[in-house]
C-alpha cells in the first residue's frame, strides 16, 4: 500500500490541467519525481511541485496506490483522466474532466465535480459526494457514443446532459438533474432519485432511464407502454409503482429506449 | 461622387446594392435600411475615434500610434492566458490575423458567433444541416418559417430581398406565392405579418420541435406538451400540414432557438425536423445571422483550425470545448488575464459577471466609436470601417463569401485596415517575444 | 427553471410587490440604428434601450410604475429601466432591447455552450424610484472599480 499526499499550496489563478495526477502514473515514484512532473497553465508547462506539496508514504504497486488530494482543486482540470487502476480521493472539490476516459480504479470526491466528469468512461468507479456539473458520463462533443462501462454515483445534484450517448455502465444520481439527462442514450442505465427539469431521455434509442421524482417538461416523444410494480433494473431494485414509457419517437420510428417514472 | 453596388457592413444580409453619394463631408445612401444608413454616416460622425488613446491613471490621453500598438502588444505578451476576441463587424482577413496571433501566443480565440449562433453551429455538429443559399430560397421557397427570429427588426431587408416578398423563378407572385409561419413567444411585428403565428411559451422550443417530430413519426405526442408549450396539438398538426404541403420550405432560425434554454439541443431538434421533412418534401434551414461577418469567423476558424468558435491554443494545437474555452465562460470563471477585443462591445453584450471581470483586466481594443468596452480599455486603437474604407471578405448569412471594395480610403496615415492594425500588433508581439 | 412563475413576494416590510418574470431580450430596429451609428453613450440610446416592456395586466399589477428595477436570478445585479405596457407580450414575460441594461441581469450560465441565457432568463421585477442610468453611468457604477 502506497499513499501519495498532495496538498494544494494556495489559490490557483489560471486553471491548470493536470492529467498526470493519476494513481497509476504516480505509483512507484519518489516525492521529488512527482514534484517534477509537468502540468499545463495556459500555454506554459510548470512542475506539479509549484502547485502542490507532495508527500509519499509507503510503497506498492499501482493498484494499491492511493492519491489523496487534501484540499480544493476546483481549478485543476483532468485529474484522473484515463486512469486504469489505483485510487484517488479528493477531500475538496475537483475541476473539469475529472476521471474522463477512465478505464479502471476508483475516484472519490468529497466536494463537487466540474463538468465532463467521467466523459466516455470505460470502467471503474467515480463517486461524487457533492454536486456535479454538465456532461457527466457523456460523449465527446459531436459523438453519439458516451460512457461504455463502469459506474458513476452522485450524492448531490447534476446539471445538464448527464449520460448523453450512454452506451453501457450505470449512473445513479441521488439528487436532481437539470436538462437533457440521458439524451441520445442507446444503452446502459441512468437512475435519478430526484427530479428532472426537461428533456429526460430525449432522443433516446436504447437503454433504461428511471426518474423517481417529477419531470417538469416531459419529453413529448415518449409513449406509455404499461405499468410495473417494483421493477428490477440490472442489479438495482426499485420500490413502488412505475409507469413505463418507450421512446423517443421524436428521433426514430422504432426506438428501444425505456423510461420509468414513479407514480404518485 | 456616386458609387453603386456597395456592400453594407452591418448585418448578416450583406446587402450588395447600396448606393452611396459623397458630397463633401456629407453622405447620402440609397437602399440601405435604418441600421445600415446609420453606419454609413459613421464615416463623418463627430464621435468617431480618430486617434489612439491610452489610459493613464484612470483617464484617456491621446497617444502616438506606435506607442499604442506597443502597449497593446505588451498587454498580450505579459499575459499568462490572453483572450483574442474577434468581433463580427470586420473582415475575414482581420480575423485570420487574430486567429494566427492566438495560435502564436497559445491564447484563446473567440468571436461574437459564440454568443450569437454558436449553439446553432453546435447543433449542426450533432445533426448535420440541409441548407441553401439565399438565392435558392428566393427562387424556390413557397413556405417560410421564422423560428425565434424577428427579421423586421433584426435583419430589416431579409423579407424583401430573400425571404418573403421577392419574385423568383418559381415564386413569380412574390408574397402571394408564399406562406409565412412565425414561431415566437412575442407577437412581434414579423408575427403580425405572418399567416400563422405559433405563440409558444419561452424556453419550450425543444418540446415543440420534439412534438412535431413525434407527429411526423406517426405517434401522438405526450399530452403534457400542450401545457408545457402553450400550443395545442391541433395547432401543431395544422402547422405540420402546411409544412408538408409546400414544395420548398425554408426555416430561418433566430436567437430564440440559440439563446433560449435548451441551446444547441433546440438547434439540433430543428435540424432533425428539417432532415425528416425532406422525406416528404424539400426543406432547408439557415440561421439569421445578426452581425455582418459573424458567419465569417465560423468559416475561417473552421478551415484554418477545424473548429467554428471558442478555440484554445494553450497546447499549441487547436482545441474546442464550448463552456470551457468560450469567452463568456472564461470571463465568468476568471480563466483569462488579458484581452484584445476587435470591433465588439463585450461590456454591453456580456452578462454582468463577465463584464465586471473584464473591466479588471488589461484590455486593448480596436473600435470606431466610444462604447462601454472602450471605456474599460487601457488601449484604444481607432478602427477602419470595412466595406467603406478598405476591401476584404465577409460571409453572408447563408455562408456565401462576399468580396467588398471600398468607396473611400482609410482616414488614417498609420493603418489601412483592421487587418493592417492586427498585423502591426502581431509583428510587435513577435519582436517582444524574440 | 420555471416556464412561468407568478409568485408574489412581499419585500421586507415595504409591502411592495415583487414579481418574477422571464426576460426576453432582442433587437429592435431603433436599437440597431443607434448601436450601429456609434451612439451607445447618448441619451437617445438610453431612452430606446433602458426599457422594460411588459403585458398590460402585469404592468397594472405592479401599480403602473414609471420605472422598474430588474434583478438577476441570483440577486447579485440589478438595473432600473422605464416600464412600458405592451400588448404583444404575454403575461409573465418581459422584453428588453438587447443592450447593456438587459445584459446586466442576463444569467451568465451557458450550460456548457458558451452562450448565456439572452432569452428566457428568470428575473425579479419591482417598481422603483431609482434613476435610470445612462450606459456610461452604468459602466462606472457596476463595472469600474475606483
Amino acid at each position: 500500500m502506497a499513499e501519495v499526499l498532495l496538498q494544494p499550496k494556495g489559490k490557483i489563478g489560471i486553471m491548470i490541467e493536470a492529467e498526470v495526477i493519476r494513481a497509476d502514473t504516480l505509483a512507484k515514484k519518489r516525492g521529488e519525481e512527482i514534484e517534477r512532473l509537468l502540468v499545463w497553465q495556459g500555454p506554459v508547462q510548470l512542475p506539479l511541485g509549484d502547485f502542490f506539496e507532495v508527500e509519499v508514504r509507503g510503497t506498492g504497486q499501482a493498484e494499491e496506490t492511493v492519491v489523496v488530494i487534501e484540499g480544493d482543486v476546483s481549478r485543476v482540470k483532468r485529474i484522473g483522466q484515463g486512469m486504469k487502476t489505483g485510487k484517488i480521493e479528493i477531500l475538496g472539490s475537483a475541476g473539469m474532466h475529472l476521471g474522463a476516459e477512465m478505464a479502471g480504479g476508483s475516484i472519490l470526491v468529497r466536494g463537487d465535480a466540474g463538468s465532463w466528469a467521467g466523459m466516455e468512461m470505460k470502467g471503474g468507479l467515480l463517486q461524487i459526494m457533492g454536486n456535479a456539473g454538465d456532461h457527466v458520463g457523456c460523449s465527446y462533443r459531436g459523438s453519439w457514443r458516451g460512457m461504455t462501462g463502469g459506474q458513476i454515483l452522485i450524492e448531490g445534484n447534476a446539471q445538464s446532459q448527464l449520460g448523453s450517448g450512454l452506451v453501457g455502465g450505470q449512473i445513479v444520481v441521488a439528487g436532481n438533474v437539470e436538462s437533457f439527462c440521458g439524451i441520445r442514450q442507446n444503452g446502459g442505465l441512468v437512475l435519478v432519485k430526484g427530479n428532472a427539469v426537461r428533456g429526460a431521455g430525449a432522443e433516446m434509442t436504447g437503454g433504461t432511464l428511471a426518474v423517481l421524482g417529477k419531470i417538469k417538461h416531459f419529453s413529448p416523444g415518449f409513449v406509455e407502454a404499461g405499468r410495473e410494480e417494483s421493477p428490477k433494473l440490472g442489479d438495482l431494485q426499485l420500490e413502488g409503482k412505475f409507469a413505463r414509457f418507450s421512446g423517443d419517437y421524436a428521433i426514430s420510428k422504432n426506438p428501444k429506449g425505456v423510461l420509468y417514472c414513479k407514480e404518485g | 461622387m456616386a458609387f453603386k453596388n456597395i456592400i453594407c457592413p452591418v448585418c448578416g444580409a450583406s446587402c450588395d446594392d447600396i448606393q452611396v453619394e459623397l458630397r463633401g463631408s456629407k453622405i447620402v445612401t440609397k437602399n440601405a435600411c435604418k441600421m445600415g444608413n446609420a453606419k454609413f454616416w459613421e464615416i463623418f460622425s463627430p464621435h468617431r475615434i480618430r486617434e489612439p488613446l491610452l489610459k493613464e491613471s484612470g483617464s484617456f490621453c491621446t497617444a502616438l500610434w506606435d506607442e499604442a500598438v506597443d502597449r497593446a502588444a505588451m498587454i498580450l505578451v505579459k499575459a499568462k492566458r490572453p483572450l483574442i476576441f474577434m468581433g463580427s463587424e470586420t473582415s475575414c482577413e482581420a480575423m485570420q490575423v487574430g486567429l494566427h496571433l492566438a495560435e502564436f501566443l497559445g491564447a484563446i480565440a473567440d468571436s461574437n458567433s459564440t454568443v450569437c449562433h454558436g449553439p446553432t453551429a453546435m447543433g449542426i455538429q450533432e445533426a448535420g444541416r440541409v441548407g441553401a443559399t439565399a438565392g435558392q430560397s428566393k427562387s424556390r421557397s413557397d413556405l417560410v418559417v421564422y423560428w425565434g427570429s424577428n427579421p423586421l427588426e433584426s435583419m430589416p431587408r431579409h423579407m424583401s430581398r430573400y425571404g418573403v416578398y421577392p419574385r423568383g423563378y418559381w415564386t413569380r407572385r412574390g408574397r402571394f406565392d408564399r406562406t409565412v409561419i412565425t414561431v415566437d413567444p412575442r407577437k412581434s411585428i414579423t408575427a403580425r405579418n405572418s399567416d400563422l403565428h405559433i405563440q409558444l411559451k419561452p424556453n419550450t422550443d425543444y418540446e415543440l420541435l420534439s412534438a412535431l417530430l413525434t407527429l411526423l413519426h406517426g405517434k401522438k405526442p405526450h399530452p403534457s406538451v400542450e401545457k408545457v408549450t402553450g400550443v395545442s396539438i391541433s395547432e401543431m398538426e395544422e402547422m405540420l400540414e402546411r409544412m408538408l404541403g409546400c414544395n420548398f420550405g425554408a426555416i430561418y432560425v433566430g436567437l430564440g432557438i440559440a439563446s433560449s434554454f435548451g441551446k444547441h439541443r433546440n438547434a439540433e431538434a430543428a435540424l432533425n425536423l428539417v432532415k425528416e421533412l425532406n422525406n416528404h418534401t424539400k426543406f432547408v434551414i439557415g440561421a439569421l445571422r445578426g452581425h455582418c461577418n459573424v458567419a465569417g469567423f465560423n468559416q475561417i476558424a473552421s478551415y484554418l483550425y477545424g473548429y467554428p468558435f471558442g478555440l484554445d491554443f494553450a497546447r499549441g494545437y487547436p482545441r474546442y470545448n464550448p463552456g470551457e474555452y468560450t469567452a463568456v465562460d472564461v470571463l465568468r470563471e476568471q480563466d483569462v488575464d488579458a484581452a484584445l477585443i476587435v470591433s465588439a462591445d463585450l461590456v454591453s453584450h456580456f452578462p454582468a459577471a463577465c463584464a465586471r471581470y473584464l473591466a479588471e483586466l488589461p484590455v486593448a481594443c480596436i473600435d470606431i466609436a466610444p462604447c462601454p468596452t472602450t471605456m474599460i480599455s487601457q488601449v484604444v486603437l481607432p478602427g477602419v470601417i470595412d466595406a467603406m474604407e478598405c476591401d476584404g471578405t465577409f460571409y453572408r448569412l447563408d455562408d456565401v463569401p462576399v468580396y467588398f471594395q471600398p468607396f473611400t480610403g482609410s482616414p488614417f496615415s498609420f493603418t489601412d485596415s483592421n487587418e493592417d492594425t492586427m498585423k502591426q500588433i502581431f509583428q510587435k508581439v513577435k519582436e517582444m517575444k524574440r | 427553471m420555471e416556464a412561468m412563475l407568478n409568485l408574489f413576494v412581499s419585500t421586507r416590510g415595504s409591502g411592495k410587490m415583487m414579481k418574477e418574470f422571464l426576460l426576453n431580450t432582442g433587437s429592435t430596429i431603433e436599437e440597431g440604428r443607434l448601436a450601429k451609428g456609434g451612439s451607445k453613450l447618448t441619451e437617445d440610446y438610453t431612452q430606446e434601450c433602458a426599457v422594460c416592456e411588459m403585458n398590460p395586466g402585469d404592468f397594472q399589477d405592479l401599480g403602473s410604475p414609471q420605472k422598474v428595477k430588474i434583478t438577476s436570478r441570483d440577486g447579485r445585479y440589478s438595473v432600473a429601466a422605464y416600464a412600458h405596457p405592451e400588448e404583444s407580450i404575454q403575461s409573465g414575460q418581459v422584453f428588453m432591447p438587447r443592450a447593456i441594461w438587459s445584459n446586466v441581469v442576463v444569467d451568465p450560465e451557458t450550460f456548457s455552450t458558451g452562450s448565456p441565457l439572452y432569452k428566457g432568463s428568470p428575473v425579479q421585477i419591482e417598481p422603483t424610484k431609482e434613476d435610470v442610468l445612462s450606459a456610461e453611468e452604468l459602466v462606472l457604477k457596476l463595472y469600474v472599480r475606483s
